[in-house]
């Protein structure tokens, strides 16, 4: 694969949310606000990219029997600095995100990467890989939380965009856009609609439905 | 050495525990200052928004809000004796630190235990807004078992030592989105008028399992339900009974009720 198809093919075409359906626990907790939604998105994509340095640097040393142990501390460790970080800096931020952040450990994206690139390929490549991943994570949290945050709060970022009624205004807010389950349907709905337009995504069906016995056909 | 060696398996992850270690004690060492200033700015912050000092919607900035906070009368109560106590330094004393503490800490009994603590401080510290000589704002410090978290506030009490001014919640780790909303301005806000006692001096405060009409039976003493988070609303009731029970501020508020909130 070309270093551009590295860092554009994740953006859509094989998105880690909308096609392997991973990091779904954080896209649903977080996604009520614009601010969140961006923190965990720069939370996460450096993560990824520093794991996924880290183990390209010693991926050839790295003894298959321990290999996921020693990713996993790899991740641990990156998380809990960024988790230090966030709360030193951005203390209110790192108090809306409360667990969630430290939960970036076992958002199956980072490992994913950590397997799939980061064991096989070298650093340039691991990085574009990161970052791809990284924003196609973003990108899909950054729409739900936009639909999210607009029409269940009527603003972004906290700003007001739309003046509600208990304000005085005329907007009547969709309060189940509030609630995590509202994140489920956004990102079905994106699934839908990016599986509409690349059909290569779709899945073979599980099962055939067994053809109807004679004497029930009419 | 080749990869399928023990040894060399044993060797490397030796290695990336020993890095990985001293790059995230490395990181907590080098922000802890930082995140301590955080915490007490946040502190102050939220109990200067009980005091009634700054108007609604104005944000001090961070020197005049530790100005304020400077400025406020800090005093140690000691909760079992109903009664301030100037043994210990209220600026220093840490009622956190105090609850395992063995001379400062003490085991609640279980019949008692509406909040499910185990132990609290023998102290604590509260801050008190003065008009002219006499109290006008009592702040006392709270926390409650949430579902997942300690949930850490305070409740500020007007001078009838009943009605609630202001309550805030500054430190939880409530499920995001449901649990969490009692960190929500607007429903805090809602506190505000709320009594604690009823006129036969019992403990009457909850957290209404649906919406407080206006005007009901309930209207003085409950606040909204929280959506979603029921066990949540129901630990903040119980923080409540617990703090303003006879194991909690109860005979410290009926003791400085009878001298009339004079403070000294």
């Amino acid at each position: 694969m070309s270093a551009k198809d590295t860092f554009i093919k994740p953006l859509v075409s094989e998105n880690p949310v909308t096609l392997h359906v991973l990091g779904i626990c954080s896209a649903l907790a977080i996604t009520n606000s614009l601010t969140s939604s961006l923190i965990m998105s720069v939370s996460l994509t450096s993560v990824l990219v520093i794991t996924n340095i880290a183990i390209s640097l010693i991926r050839k040393h790295l003894p298959s029997s321990v290999r996921l142990i020693v990713q996993i501390t790899i991740i641990a460790s990156a998380v809990a600095v960024i988790d230090q970080v966030l709360t030193a800096y951005l203390p209110d931020a790192a108090k809306t995100l409360s667990v969630y952040v430290a939960l970036i450990v076992t958002n199956c994206i980072v490992l994913g990467r950590a397997e799939a690139c980061a064991m096989k390929c070298g650093v340039g490549t691991s990085i574009l890989d990161a970052l791809g991943n990284g924003l196609g994570y973003s990108i899909i949290l950054i729409v739900v939380s936009v639909i999210r945050e607009l029409f269940g709060n009527g603003s972004l970022m906290g700003y007001k965009i739309l003046e509600l009624v208990q304000d005085g205004g005329l907007y009547q807010p969709n309060a189940m856009l509030m609630l995590p389950p509202s994140a489920f349907f956004i990102i079905g709905f994106l699934v839908w609609v990016i599986r509409s337009w690349k059909p290569e995504q779709n899945e073979n069906a599980d099962f055939k439905p067994t053809p109807l016995p004679d004497r029930e056909k009419r | 050495m080749t990869n399928d060696s023990p040894v060399k398996a044993f060797l490397v992850v030796l290695l990336t525990a020993v890095i990985c270690s001293s790059l995230v004690s490395a990181a907590v060492v080098i922000l802890r200052p930082i995140q301590l200033n955080n915490q007490m700015l946040d502190r102050s912050r939220n109990i200067i928004k009980l005091t009634g000092l700054v108007e609604k919607g104005v944000t001090p900035s961070d020197e005049e809000m530790l100005e304020l906070y400077r400025g406020m009368d800090v005093k140690v109560v000691d909760i079992d004796r109903a009664a301030f106590t100037d043994e210990l330094d209220p600026l220093s004393f840490d009622q956190r630190r105090a609850v395992n503490n063995a001379e400062l800490g003490i085991a609640i009994p279980s019949d008692l235990d509406a909040a499910s603590l185990g132990r609290r401080s023998r102290f604590a510290t509260v801050y008190m807004v003065l008009e002219d000589g006499e109290l006008d704002r009592l702040i006392l410090p709270v926390r409650g078992t949430g579902m997942w978290s300690m949930m850490y506030g305070y409740v500020a009490l007007e001078s009838d030592l009943n009605t609630i001014a202001a309550a805030t919640f500054y430190e939880q780790n409530e499920t995001p989105g449901l649990g969490d909303q009692i960190m929500r301005p607007d429903w805090q806000a809602q506190w505000k008028g709320r009594r604690v006692y009823d006129e036969a001096g019992d403990f009457r405060f909850a957290v209404n399992h649906g919406k407080v009409e206006p005007g009901s039976s309930t209207w003085l003493y409950e606040v909204d339900a929280l959506t979603g988070a029921t066990v949540t609303a129901d630990a903040v009731t119980a923080m409540m009974q617990y703090w303003f029970g006879p194991h909690g501020y109860r005979y410290f508020l009926e003791e400085l009720r009878d001298q009339n909130g004079r403070v000294n």
